[in-house]
């Protein structure tokens, strides 16, 4: 293993690796550090500059713009009290009463720094996990994965959203997306409505990119009242020098916090379809909860900018240990990628490590070597990346919608995939205002014909329901997913009635 | 209405005018399981999840949450100018449809004011234009959508 993972630091260190992993990481970070734009609307955006790629280049590409990503936003949320992306809200409730205090460098470099050792502790955690992982996942048969499914689909339903009703409904909906077009055994057209298009069923990418873009975008626009320049366009860059030595000093003091939060994230990583979003609120929670001083929480402590983003980094590694192992993106930005990787025909899932091991070990080595290039462009470039929160809506948006266009398109060259974009871009829009939930919907496209061809050969192998549920591993999936449903409904019902449980419209990714 | 109860009939009439149209299928000779076997449990399951949240909203009490001021009107406008878009593309072909588009939607996001806002909405659009065409078709090799009309 640790042979594999050598020859895939060498093989990512040659500059024809190296260098779109740079470009990926430093996208990432400015896309990170721009207010209202998400990881995965940096992804996306990315996609199709990767078509063109070699497989290990797109994908190093795409772990760059992840990596850079997760460390980017907490440049605004340290220094300006606005979060980049959902997942660094947390570093700011720490981060920006430390800045207000005349300590900007030490807020960013420990929040920097923070996401440098999780995403390391994220990569043993990745490069251990997934092969063992896998190997179980060779022991599924279609009773098992259709379990499986079944219960990532659930969970996500589940936690997601402010209902489990509307939850469960996304994710339906995104199951009945799959329905239409060629039934995945027989490939008979079934439920077309007679529009041409459909014949070949949807595919997911273009959902993807339509639902997260627009529902993003014209969330966004919706707050633009008169000039649509950000106000903040007079960004006053405060003094940054720190010791270094000082601040990583600062974190490993604290093993156990960095330990324990870092945990925190691979695991919320590890479940599929929930991103750094909930990793960095919880992990900030934990924090608050273990520390012998949870009054300082909120006035610019140092345990909640660490707690936050080491959980945010490493959530990372959780994710693509999902995907890579059982083939489910344990985000929006690994849905992408998996997107990304079916395009140049790879298939993850658990045959994935052992077919393809040098791709496999050669996405441990981009992630690993991504958060030492996260930390050199920041070293230079920090100052620079705050002005970014200049750039106006009115360019950014036309500039994002036709790089969606570009991406939809150039999956099969057929305006097709647009007319897709364009309807579930207005599906994903109302979705939002209706307050349904897009993850589940995302992973129901992205399961569904999954979920079906393993059902149907279930019961082709064998027509006995019941062994859905007397199967060992099948019937604990099972019952797991009636007790996350079971959960989530029990903590719905807690938290009703208490003050901030609002539900608020909005793109929740 | 309250937008559960919108969002309730919504799915529900959709999943049941599905539900119907799989009736139609036909069953396979070669496979057990029929193309209308899943649908019908999926489109099932999303009905009565439709079901289940339109009754919720009936039985519920709250009232319904006050709304938020909300420019509407630059939502649905950029959504028509992108449908517009989408429209021309397969007739213009990427590079004019596209340069109009950028210019477009940056202008009604933020219409321009005197000369300058003009050159910065047309230099905006050109280098969009001719960098998303010089660096996916010449660079990348990524095909772009021709134009029946332009022919390029």
């Amino acid at each position: 293993m640790y042979e594999l993972l050598l020859n895939g630091l060498q093989d990512v260190m040659q500059t024809k690796y190296l260098l779109p992993l740079f470009i990926g990481t430093l996208v990432g970070v400015v896309g990170g550090a721009l207010p209202g734009i998400t990881n995965t609307m940096t992804v996306i955006m990315v996609l199709p500059f990767t078509f063109g790629l070699e497989p290990l280049q797109g994908l190093a590409t795409m772990i760059g713009v992840y990596i850079g990503g997760e460390s980017g936003g907490l440049i605004t949320s340290c220094l300006l009290g606005i979060p980049g992306k959902p997942s660094s809200i947390a570093t700011m409730f720490d981060g920006y009463p430390m800045s207000r205090k005349g300590e900007p460098g030490r807020a960013l470099w420990l929040g920097i720094w923070a996401s440098f050792f999780g995403g390391l502790l994220g990569a043993i955690f990745l490069v251990g996990a997934t092969g063992p992982l896998a190997s179980l996942a060779l022991e599924f048969g279609p009773w098992e994965y259709f379990s499986l499914f079944v219960f990532a689909l659930s969970m996500v339903a589940g936690l997601t959203g402010a209902s489990i009703t509307k939850g469960l409904l996304a994710g339906a909906i995104g199951l009945v997306v799959t329905v239409m077009g060629n039934d995945p055994v027989m490939g008979q057209v079934r439920l077309t409505l007679g529009i041409p298009w459909l014949e070949g069923g949807i595919p997911f990418l273009p959902v993807l990119i339509g639902v997260f873009a627009f529902s993003q975008m014209m969330s966004d626009l919706e707050k633009v009242r008169g000039k649509a320049v950000d106000p903040l366009a007079k960004v006053v860059v405060p003094k940054l020098v720190v010791s270094h030595a000082k601040v990583v000093w600062e974190i490993l003091s604290r093993p156990v916090l960095l330990l324990w939060t870092s945990f925190i994230g691979l695991l919320i990583g590890v479940l599929p379809a929930i991103g750094g979003s909930a990793a960095n609120v919880m992990a900030y929670d934990q924090a608050k909860k273990f520390s012998k001083r949870p009054e300082a929480f909120g006035t610019g402590t140092p345990e909640g900018i660490i707690a936050s983003e080491a959980a945010n980094n490493s959530n990372v590694g959780g994710s693509l240990v999902t995907i890579m192992a059982f083939g489910i993106p344990g985000d929006a930005v690994t849905a992408v990628m998996l997107g990304a990787m079916t395009i140049h025909g790879i298939q993850p899932g658990p045959l994935f490590i052992s077919q393809e091991p040098k791709l496999a070990y050669g996405i441990f080595a981009s992630y690993i070597i991504a958060h030492f290039i996260m930390v050199a462009i920041l070293l230079v470039g920090v100052r620079w990346f705050l002005k970014i929160v200049m750039v106006p809506k009115s360019i950014l948006v036309p500039v994002i919608l036709v790089l969606c266009v570009v991406g939809a398109y150039a999956l099969s060259n057929t305006m097709a995939n647009i007319y897709v974009l364009l309807a579930f871009g207005v599906i994903g829009y109302l979705m939002v205002k209706a307050g349904l939930p897009l993850a589940p919907l995302i992973l129901g496209v992205i399961l569904g014909d999954q979920i079906e061809i393993n059902l149907v050969r279930a019961i082709m192998t064998d027509a006995n329901p019941w062994l859905f549920l007397t199967r060992p591993i099948s019937g604990l999936l099972l019952v797991l997913s009636v007790a996350s449903v079971a959960f989530a409904l029990w903590q719905h019902q807690r938290h009703r009635g208490r003050p901030g449980a609002v539900q608020e419209d909005g793109a929740d990714f | 209405m309250s937008k559960d109860r919108v969002t309730g009939l919504v799915a529900l009439a959709t999943s049941l005018v599905l539900f119907a149209l799989t009736l139609d299928l036909k069953q396979s000779p070669l496979v057990p399981i029929g193309p209308g076997f899943y649908p019908r449990i999926v489109l099932g399951v999303t009905a009565v999840l439709a079901a289940a949240l339109l009754a919720f909203d009936l039985l519920s009490r709250k009232r319904p949450a006050e709304r938020r001021a909300a420019n509407y009107g630059l939502v649905l406008a950029s959504f028509s100018v992108f449908g517009v878009y989408v429209g021309l593309l397969p007739f213009l072909g990427f590079r004019i449809a596209t340069l109009l588009f950028v210019a477009a939607l940056q202008a009604t996001i933020e219409p321009p004011k005197g000369w300058r806002g003009w050159a910065i909405v047309v230099a905006t659009a050109l280098v969009t234009t001719t960098s998303a065409y010089y660096i996916f078709e010449r660079q990348l090799s990524v095909l772009l959508p021709r134009g029946r009309w332009t022919d390029f």
